[in-house]
């Protein structure tokens, strides 16, 4: 079992941020290898597994772990995986497998707007990234065009080239809301990466409602593309390969990493630039398991920042009947938003949000509410009928400022290959609940203008988390307060980068898949730069390989 | 004949009518003009030429496509007015030589890979027009794509002659004074510029239409070109003049059939941008084809199956860990139902289609239902408009095979069925041709033949010889 694996670039991770940027280091002609920890997965085999489970709403029940590569599983009980050292649960999900956790994701594809960029220089609090959104702005129209993304244009993101493609169609109850809210709020089509035509030899949206936990019909970019593209370019992806350590040589260079295949035989991939792109959880895990005489705080660690600032979004939440059939569950899940609330003077105070309704069918939830009532017979019938018509929901989507000790270290308990488990402190600060205090009477007003009846808030104090895993490898100019330089190489490393929405020094108020992507691919440029009139975001290459 | 005497003409009009453009003179001559170029590139279009003419992502008409055929593959060449690559140096005689008679500019044969045989029909008036719209409206691009080689006996264009003697009816068009001119509109199109017949009129051992069978289903490469003569099980009898003209603008016919492969190709490049007038006429034709029946056809291809699903025996019963294991109805769970919907009875609307009274899964050739599983459907080629996706990089030959059989038992034509080796062989690319054998071996027997006949004829020269000695 002792292959000799070798490449120009070798790149820790299949998902969507780490398979693009190896896709476009593979069109440049570097030999690019991709090591996954988990499994290849089939999309029939997810579909059917939804389609066939009698548990819909746990959207991690048809990914279930390997155990070789375990993730964190809540539902029906806590795997374990990801440890809790509080104060405040972060029970972030996400999946180990080709293609990554995109598997499953509502495919929001949005810009930062330009002051998320320069919190600290204008409102006092966070940090300044090392670049602008202008300089960013290229490499998220690449990102769009790769992962075909539909937008509307005002949603305070400014763009210099069009969306490719004009927002998917709006279902009843967007508009609806988008009528019934206007003047006072503006609701806008969310900016996803989903066809609303064929796009990128992939079918347009045909509304099945599961975007999560799989689009059936591949209208929605998922890992998984992002993983065939890359191999069309030519990258190589080895799955069920468990990188546990990094190896350096005497000058600080990476080396080698090492794997477990999952009958734990070891193996050693050499390389001369290497990506580490595993999420903003398992990569920390991976630097400092990675501890040796010359780097005892793990590599990349020369400032003890790996693993810390760790980010998400919490959301706290309003459901309420409106006064009119809206009737959830037609179209994508979650088709439009609120963006007016995500930049201005108050974030000196508190934290900026996005306002975000749900379409998520609602009959699943009102029958388990109807049986925790105790209703049956023909009132069931009629109440879930009535209910699943008008139930709706708002959530806001809050910005965490980062924090040095929200952080990711490795718990003494070790999983089935003998690898110490990723372990979560985490908190929410005053800066964003005082914002979830703000959105209550956003909620309010929302509820009032839709006729709402039945106003239920979410518990006090209680807040949802949101998988948008970030900051725990923060870019920045000085090697002593973040891990990476602007263009994601670790200031310790010369030949080591990083990919992931790990590197976001602040987390703004938006998913943060797009902007991981745009990231790796200014990484991918800055390791390999293109020749200014080879930026076509499509090779002729995939072009024909599609068309094949 | 009657064109070679017509010829000078309108030739000689055309030279004036560009002279005026040139000269900037006659507003009239202009607007003529303008006419005769519009009309060439509409014919063009009804022509298809951009189909093989044209490769993916190339310029138009600059050729370099490779067409596969059953002889070796041919290389389009470059039709643009190019005066070292293109046509730019054909005179409107050579251009109508080439188009309705296969002879290229320098007296060589053409394959009828090119359809001239349907070509011949093109009536002079339109010849013109393309000429015209050839010369000034396409773009000249100077590139050659590389010149097409075939394996002996083939590459010698000169066998082609014989070819031409046996099969090709150099006539033009000559409308039936008993239709009417609507009739006679449909047919002219039909059998000339469309050239249905290429693909949807079998040929026989030499590659050559077997009129006798016109219109009653071919083989294009993988895929089949069903019959689409009047007979009302197999071919579109039972269709109505507008569903014909919805198939063709729209390349669907709600609860018939959709266009896949070649003919959305077709209904792409050429009949999707056809006048309504001329959509009707080519239904009106149609409808009056001779009826060609196949007995295997006991009802119509479009009428087969209904909405039915096995749903229950899937719930809870989990996957086998071997993908060829997996049932029909499995695989359709997997990978079809999110689209055509758990009983196969496709969107409301018919945006996805339903999957019993369809054509794709009626009729006892099931090649096309496995090359629409394996390729999908995507068209326009911009990909903004239909598309279905192609299963050739997901599921296995057997998987193929499963699910088609399961689609026709319950959906379709429940006496077809579709093997794993079928499944295979159109994977790799169809079936091979023996044509190039069989030609060696028959030039073989014909020059054993004739070594026979001159062994002989020397043997008998020396007997009489000897016996002359002898006298």
């Amino acid at each position: 079992m002792s292959e000799q694996l070798s490449a120009d670039i070798v790149v820790i991770g299949s998902g969507i941020v780490g398979s693009l940027a190896a896709r476009r280091l593979a069109l440049q002609g570097a030999s690019v290898l991709i090591l996954e920890a988990g499994p290849r997965l089939d999309r029939g085999r997810v579909v059917a597994a939804f389609r066939n489970s009698p548990i819909k709403g746990n959207w991690m029940s048809p990914y279930p772990p390997s155990p070789w590569a375990p993730h964190p599983i809540y539902v029906p009980k806590d795997n374990g995986y990801l440890k809790q050292a509080g104060p405040y649960p972060y029970p972030a999900e996400y999946i180990r497998a080709v293609g990554g956790t995109t598997w499953h994701w509502a495919a929001m594809a949005w810009r930062l707007v330009p002051n998320d960029v320069r919190i600290k220089s204008l409102y006092g609090v966070g940090v300044d990234w090392p670049m602008s959104y202008e300089e960013l702005d290229p490499w998220y129209q690449e990102a769009e065009e790769l992962i075909g993304v539909a937008g509307a244009p005002d949603t305070g993101s400014p763009r210099n080239q069009p969306f490719p493609m004009e927002p998917v169609a709006e279902p009843w109850s967007m508009r609806r809301f988008r009528e019934r809210l206007a003047p006072a709020y503006a609701v806008v089509a969310n900016t996803v990466a989903r066809n609303s035509r064929s796009y990128g030899g992939r079918p347009a949206c045909v509304g099945n409602n599961s975007c999560q936990p799989i689009c059936p019909v591949n209208a929605q970019y998922l890992g998984i593309n992002a993983v065939e593209a890359a191999e069309v370019a030519g990258a190589k992806v080895v799955p069920n390969a468990v990188v546990y350590r990094i190896e350096h040589d005497a000058k600080g260079r990476i080396a080698a990493v090492h794997y477990y295949d999952p009958d734990k035989g070891t193996h050693r991939v050499t390389g001369k630039t290497f990506i580490l792109a595993a999420n903003g959880i398992e990569s920390p895990k991976l630097l400092l398991l990675s501890a040796s005489d010359k780097y005892p705080n793990g590599l990349a660690n020369s400032s003890d920042m790996v693993g810390r600032h760790l980010m998400d979004h919490p959301s706290t939440s309003i459901t309420f009947y409106a006064d009119e059939e809206l009737w959830l569950g037609r179209g994508p899940q979650s088709p439009s938003s609120i963006n007016t609330l995500r930049d201005g003077a108050f974030r000196s105070e508190h934290a900026p949000y996005r306002l975000d309704f749900t379409n998520i069918s609602q009959v699943l939830s009102v029958t388990q509410d109807l049986i925790k009532e105790g209703v049956y017979g023909t009132e069931f019938d009629k109440q879930l009928r009535w209910r699943a018509a008008h139930q709706v929901s708002v959530k806001n989507v809050l910005e965490v400022l980062p924090d040095p000790d929200n952080r990711i270290t490795l718990s003494s308990e070790k999983d089935a290959m003998g690898i110490p488990k990723p372990e979560a402190h985490y908190s929410i600060g005053d800066y964003t609940r005082r914002a979830a205090e703000v959105s209550k009477a956003d909620f309010a007003r929302i509820a009032e203008l839709m006729g709402g009846t039945g106003l239920r808030y979410s518990a006090e104090g209680n807040f949802a988390n949101n998988q948008h895993i970030t900051g725990t490898m923060s870019m920045g100019n000085d090697p002593k307060s973040s891990v990476v330089d602007g263009f994601g190489r670790t200031h310790d490393h010369e030949n080591l980068f990083i990919c992931s929405t790990g590197v976001m020094p602040t987390a703004a108020t938006m998913n943060s898949t797009l902007t991981g992507i745009a990231l790796a691919l200014r990484t991918a440029g800055h390791i390999l730069p293109k020749p200014a009139n080879a930026h076509a975001a499509v090779s002729n290459a995939e072009r024909e390989a599609s068309l094949s | 004949m009657k064109r070679m005497t017509g010829r000078p003409v309108p030739l000689l009009a055309l030279i004036c009518v560009f002279a005026g453009l040139y000269a900037g003179t006659a507003a009239a001559t202009d607007s003529a003009n303008t006419e005769l170029l519009q009309r060439g590139q509409y014919l063009a279009t009804a022509g298809d030429c951009v189909a093989c003419h044209t490769a993916p992502g190339g310029k138009p008409f600059a050729g370099g496509l490779p067409v596969p055929t059953p002889i070796g593959t041919i290389i389009a060449t470059n039709i643009t007015p190019s005066k070292t690559a293109g046509i730019g140096n054909y005179t409107e005689q050579q251009f109508s030589d080439a188009l309705r008679r296969g002879i290229r500019a320098d007296g060589k044969r053409l394959y009828p890979a090119m359809p001239y045989t349907a070509y011949a029909q093109i009536s002079d008036d339109d010849v013109q027009a393309l000429y015209a719209w050839f010369m000034h409206g396409v773009s000249p691009v100077d590139t050659a794509p590389t010149p097409t080689r075939l394996p002996f006996p083939f590459n010698i264009r000169l066998s082609m002659a014989a070819w031409n003697l046996l099969f090709l009816d150099s006539k033009p068009f000559t409308p039936d004074p008993g239709k009417s001119a609507e009739w006679n509109r449909g047919a002219y199109l039909v059998r000339g510029l469309e050239h249905c017949s290429t693909c949807h009129t079998p040929r026989n051992l030499l590659m050559a239409e077997q009129s006798s069978h016109a219109l009653a289903g071919g083989e294009v490469g993988t895929w089949h070109a069903p019959n689409i003569t009047s007979d009302a099980n197999s071919g579109i009898g039972g269709w109505s003049a507008s569903d014909l003209v919805a198939y063709m603008k729209l390349g669907h016919a709600a609860g018939r059939a959709q266009a896949a492969g070649p003919m959305a190709e077709a209904v792409d490049n050429s009949l999707q941008h056809l006048t309504a007038t001329d959509l009707q006429a080519i239904a009106t034709y149609l409808k009056t084809v001779p009826a060609q029946h196949d007995p295997a056809d006991t009802r119509a291809v479009d009428t087969w199956g209904a909405a039915s699903n096995e749903l229950d025996s899937l719930r809870g019963v989990a996957l086998p860990s071997d993908p060829n294991k997996m049932s029909g109805a499995q695989l359709y769970d997997a990978y079809c139902a999110s689209c055509h919907q758990d009983s196969g009875q496709g969107s409301f609307d018919g945006g996805l289609p339903s999957l019993f009274h369809n054509t794709a899964t009626g009729r006892t050739h099931t090649n096309n239902l496995v090359m629409v599983i394996l390729d999908g459907i995507d068209w326009p080629a911009d990909g903004s408009g239909v598309h279905m996706p192609g299963f050739a990089q997901t599921l296995s030959d057997q998987q193929v095979a499963t699910l088609g059989s399961y689609l026709l038992k319950h959906y379709g034509n429940p006496a077809a069925v579709i093997s794993a080796d079928q499944v295979k062989s159109l994977r790799a690319g169809g079936a091979p041709s023996h044509l190039v054998l069989l030609a060696r071996l028959a030039l073989i027997v014909v020059l054993l033949v004739l070594v026979a006949i001159i062994a002989m004829f020397m043997r008998r020269r020396r007997r009489e010889a000897i016996q002359a000695e002898h006298d």
